[in-house]
């Protein structure tokens, strides 16, 4: 005979518990993420120095791309000019601080390109300033630039140790 | 929550009876005393002492760690129980602040350093008129001096959050944020009898009826089940005796009622007070006769609502005392699981060929009812008794404090598993195949020859011819399979399944078998573990010490020898299930390939009988090899899965499910073991692995055991290990942290993509 499994504990609507949490797809749980929290560290390199800065940000709806914007004579800027690879984290933390099995984090991998003033970069400006309004009269800044990352892969953290990936790809 | 709140309130303090500073059982005892009611003298540490001490002992962070792993849905009853365990180890690993010890010394004040204390929970809301908790969370007897009471107050404290009052999470409200617990110290009451009584009937409350009942000695006797007491109906109005029933113990004077006529007219007396000063019947707990009567509880009688989720009241079943484990040691290891054994042995001896239609029937409804009685058994006194082990890590860990709390488990050590015994026969042959060049080539060449179609007589002559040594190799290997693998396992005998094992046997012999190496296992001996505890409990509790070692020590043993003899029992009704199917196949009233199963019981039966004509068709039954690995959705993939660290250790390999019997023949060495779980049937496969990832969670269930004893890195309680992860995955098992990260251990750097 198998060692029968003793049940598991419950199998009744535990929604309101605040211990019960069930785990949503992946995706979704990203999406929640970066829905809800406005701002990311951007993680930058150059010569072999990292750098972090916090950016507002906003991303397609397929989560394939994300925009930030930074004056030009900055540390990021120079640094995005010398490299291409960066990362985003997400987190929200500032809203579980007591609790860590509750916060869930997101690292974005991918890479940036500065989106020249024209068309595209009315489209991506313009996500921009739909989630983050009072950036508009900044993003217009002749001194401002606007960068597009092409995510590469999602890492999603939650209770303090489960990392799933997630591939953005051209169907999902 | 002010801090202006006391630490300490004394129980005899005019008007202090807020519940949620002192728990429900404290503030009712606090107004029964003020009213002019006996309790025993005491006080009460509140709920701020509570709270001071989980926040300056970090305990909030430890409980949101344990209980936020994983969803607790999701967690087995074992999981629960480890979590609570360590919770409970992160509650006696903290000392009392200078200034909680401070106000216990301030408590004690009132008493000398000999008074012998109980040291009892007092949780908000725990006894309310809708529903009683009573029994989820500790109380302490016998407590007597400061450090004694602060190490019982810190076990009460930690009791809020047992297995049990985690089954019940929700009716409490069970937040780590804000749940806490007051904890009462009372003395002591000695007294010739003691127990409990009810205002009214509570299998009746319109009868106007009281009921009493009467033990010798403490009240704990009583609540606890293990004396039967006198029992007693009064008229509340004429105060009549209406009915006596005398409790059946052994002591001499059983039919002498333990109370007098004035006794039981002052305890109903004291009840109708109680009920008047409160406004609701009282269900109360007393110790003492007339003249020195004692209120030890009142709470609101609670009628006996039955629980929704039956398993879990049966959960709660499953905490038998000291008395129980043991009446339950001798029961099972002495005389049911000899029993279950000559079972086995007689069904296995029996000549199934030679029986008519009708007698073979009967052979087979036989082991149908046989397998049915002992699976009873199994849940009603089998898997009680495997409380053993726990009991002993609680006992353990309370005594001795172990930083680890699985520490104990070096107790269990070092016993003539049935598993165990198996294992060692494998590694010999596989010895003797490391040892003989030819017999190995032999057995991998003819391996290759017969696979997938292997017969062993046919197997077992073509060996003889062709290697040297090979007859003692093969003697083993028959020896073997009639000692240990006439068992079922996903519905096959493993002893017609001879192929998995070959292949094992061959990947066993590449390398030295760990259960030959005999190195000496990390960590401390059984010996030294004993010695620990001995020296911890002193020598007046020595005698208690070493009979909970033994329980936990057979109770261990048999929780992994029972399996494997129900599964022999399983494996003889499949042998005869098979004579039954070559009879009707050759008779042309059976159809399709194959092994019947235990769905095919019926109709083989009756076809056997003669009381039906229509053939029996044999379908394949479902097994648990047949679960598809599938449950990732597309472009997400698992990078860390975590679970419980059940085994220390690191090691990378990859995947090789093991779903049913088919998947045991393929497992090679070094590669990663992950199943939904470790069976006592494959625990053979254990020395070969580098890591081993369950679905199942537990730190004392047979993978973590066997790879704790062979030092092999293990993780369990992941999530859907075996549909996540598939074979060839590459896997890092973290057995420190409770971590398999998937891939390798450092990502590709990311490669650039296109524009869109």
């Amino acid at each position: 005979m198998n060692n029968p499994d003793e049940p598991l504990i419950n199998n009744s609507d535990m929604s309101e518990s605040p211990l019960a949490t069930a785990a949503p797809a992946v995706r979704e749980s990203i999406q929640q993420l970066v829905d809800k929290q406005p701002y990311a560290v951007l993680c930058v390199q150059g010569n072999g120095q990292p750098y972090g800065a916090l950016v507002a940000y906003a991303f397609s709806d397929d989560l394939r791309h994300a925009v930030f914007v930074t004056p030009v004579a900055t540390r990021k800027y120079r640094l995005l000019s010398e490299c291409d690879h960066v990362a985003l984290v997400i987190d929200n933390r500032s809203n579980k601080a007591d609790n860590l099995m509750e916060i869930e984090a997101v690292t974005v991998t991918g890479r940036s390109q500065m989106i020249e003033r024209g068309r595209e970069f009315d489209r991506w400006s313009g996500l921009l300033v739909t989630r983050h309004p009072y950036l508009k009269s900044f993003v217009k800044a002749a001194t401002c630039a606007l960068f597009r990352v092409d995510v590469v892969r999602f890492l999603h953290v939650a209770r303090f140790q489960e990392v799933s990936q997630w591939v953005p790809t051209a169907r999902s | 929550m002010g801090s202006d709140r006391p630490l300490l309130i004394p129980l005899d303090a005019p008007g202090q009876w807020d519940e949620q500073l002192v728990g429900g059982k404290a503030a009712k005892l606090a107004q029964l005393m003020s009213a002019g009611f006996e309790v025993p003298r005491g006080f009460c540490l509140t709920t701020r002492a509570y709270e001071a001490f989980v926040k300056e002992a970090g305990i909030t962070a430890a409980i949101r760690m344990e209980l936020g792993r994983k969803s607790l849905e999701e967690m087995r009853w074992e999981e629960i129980w480890d979590a609570a365990l360590r919770i409970r180890a992160a509650f006696l690993a903290q000392p009392l602040s200078g200034l909680l010890r401070k106000t216990v010394a301030e408590g004690l004040r009132g008493f000398d350093a000999s008074t012998l204390l109980a040291v009892r929970s007092s949780a908000i809301g725990e006894d309310s008129a809708g529903r009683s908790f009573a029994g989820l969370h500790e109380s302490i007897i016998g407590v007597r001096g400061q450090q004694a009471v602060e190490h019982a107050v810190r076990l009460v404290w930690a009791s809020l959050w047992s297995d049990a009052a985690l089954l019940y999470r929700r009716e409490l409200g069970l937040d780590p944020a804000h749940s806490c617990m007051a904890v009462l110290v009372q003395e002591m009451v000695d007294a010739d009898c003691s127990g409990v009584a009810f205002a009214r009937d509570p299998r009746d409350l319109h009868r106007e009826c009281a009921v009493i009942e009467s033990v010798p000695g403490p009240c704990g006797l009583l609540v606890d089940g293990l004396v039967d007491p006198d029992h007693w109906e009064l008229d509340r109005k004429t105060r009549c005796i209406i009915a006596w029933l005398p409790g059946q113990r052994d002591d001499m004077q059983q039919h002498t009622p333990l109370l007098e006529a004035r006794d039981l007219e002052q305890i109903l007396e004291t009840l109708l007070s109680i009920e008047q000063l409160f406004g609701w019947s009282p269900d109360m707990e007393w110790t003492g006769k007339s003249g020195s009567l004692t209120v030890l509880q009142a709470r609101p009688i609670t009628t006996t609502v039955p629980d929704e989720d039956e398993k879990r009241a049966w959960y709660l079943s499953l905490r038998p005392g000291d008395v129980r484990l043991k009446e339950l040691r001798t029961r099972v290891a002495d005389r049911l699981i000899p029993e279950l054994e000559a079972v086995g042995q007689t069904l296995a001896a029996e000549e199934l060929e030679s029986l008519d239609d009708q007698l073979l029937a009967d052979a087979i409804e036989v082991r149908v009812a046989t397998i049915a009685r002992w699976k009873k058994i199994y849940w009603d006194d089998f898997i009680p008794f495997a409380h053993g082990v726990r009991r002993l890590a609680t006992y353990y860990n309370d005594a001795v404090q172990a930083e680890d709390p699985y520490e104990f488990v070096a107790l269990l050590r070092d016993q003539p598993l049935v598993a165990t015994q198996r294992n060692d026969a494998i590694g010999h042959l596989a010895q003797q195949l490391a040892a003989n060049a030819m017999l190995r080539s032999s057995v991998a060449r003819l391996l290759a020859e017969y696979a997938g179609n292997l017969h062993w007589p046919a197997f077992r002559d073509a060996l003889m011819r062709t290697a040297d040594g090979a007859e003692a190799f093969v003697h083993g290997f028959d020896d073997m399979n009639d000692r240990f693998l006439d068992i079922a396992y996903d519905q096959e005998r493993l002893r017609d399944q001879p192929e998995p094992m070959l292949r094992n046997l061959l990947e066993l012999s590449q390398g030295p078998h760990p259960s030959c190496r005999n190195q000496p296992l990390e960590g401390d001996s059984a010996a030294s573990l004993r010695k620990r505890l001995l020296d911890a409990v002193g020598p007046q509790r020595r005698e208690e010490a070493l009979d909970v070692i033994a329980t936990g020590r057979v109770s261990w043993k048999l929780r992994d020898d029972d399996n494997l003899l129900v599964a022999r029992l399983e494996s003889q009704l499949l042998r005869a299930l098979d004579v039954a199917a070559k009879r009707l196949r050759a008779l042309g009233r059976l159809a399709g390939q194959g092994h019947p199963g235990y769905t095919h019981v019926e109709p083989m039966v009756r076809a056997l009988r003669g009381t039906s004509t229509v053939p029996v068709k044999l379908e394949a039954t479902a097994k648990v090899s047949a679960r598809q690995s599938s449950f990732t959705p597309p472009g997400e993939s698992p990078r860390q899965l975590t679970g419980q660290p059940a085994s220390p250790g690191v090691a990378t390999g990859t995947v090789r499910c093991i779903r049913g019997t088919s998947d045991l023949g393929t497992f090679r060495r070094g590669e990663v073991l992950v199943c939904d779980a470790i069976q006592p049937t494959m625990t053979h496969l254990v020395p070969l692995a580098s890591a081993i990832v369950e679905r199942r969670g537990g730190m004392l269930i047979h993978g973590a055991i066997i790879a704790r004893e062979l030092g092999i890195p293990c993780v369990n309680g992941v999530r859907n290990a075996a549909e996540t992860l598939k074979n060839g995955d590459l896997v890092t098992v973290d057995g420190h942290l409770g971590i398999v990260t998937v891939g390798a251990a450092e990502f590709d750097l990311e490669l650039a993509v296109k524009s869109t």
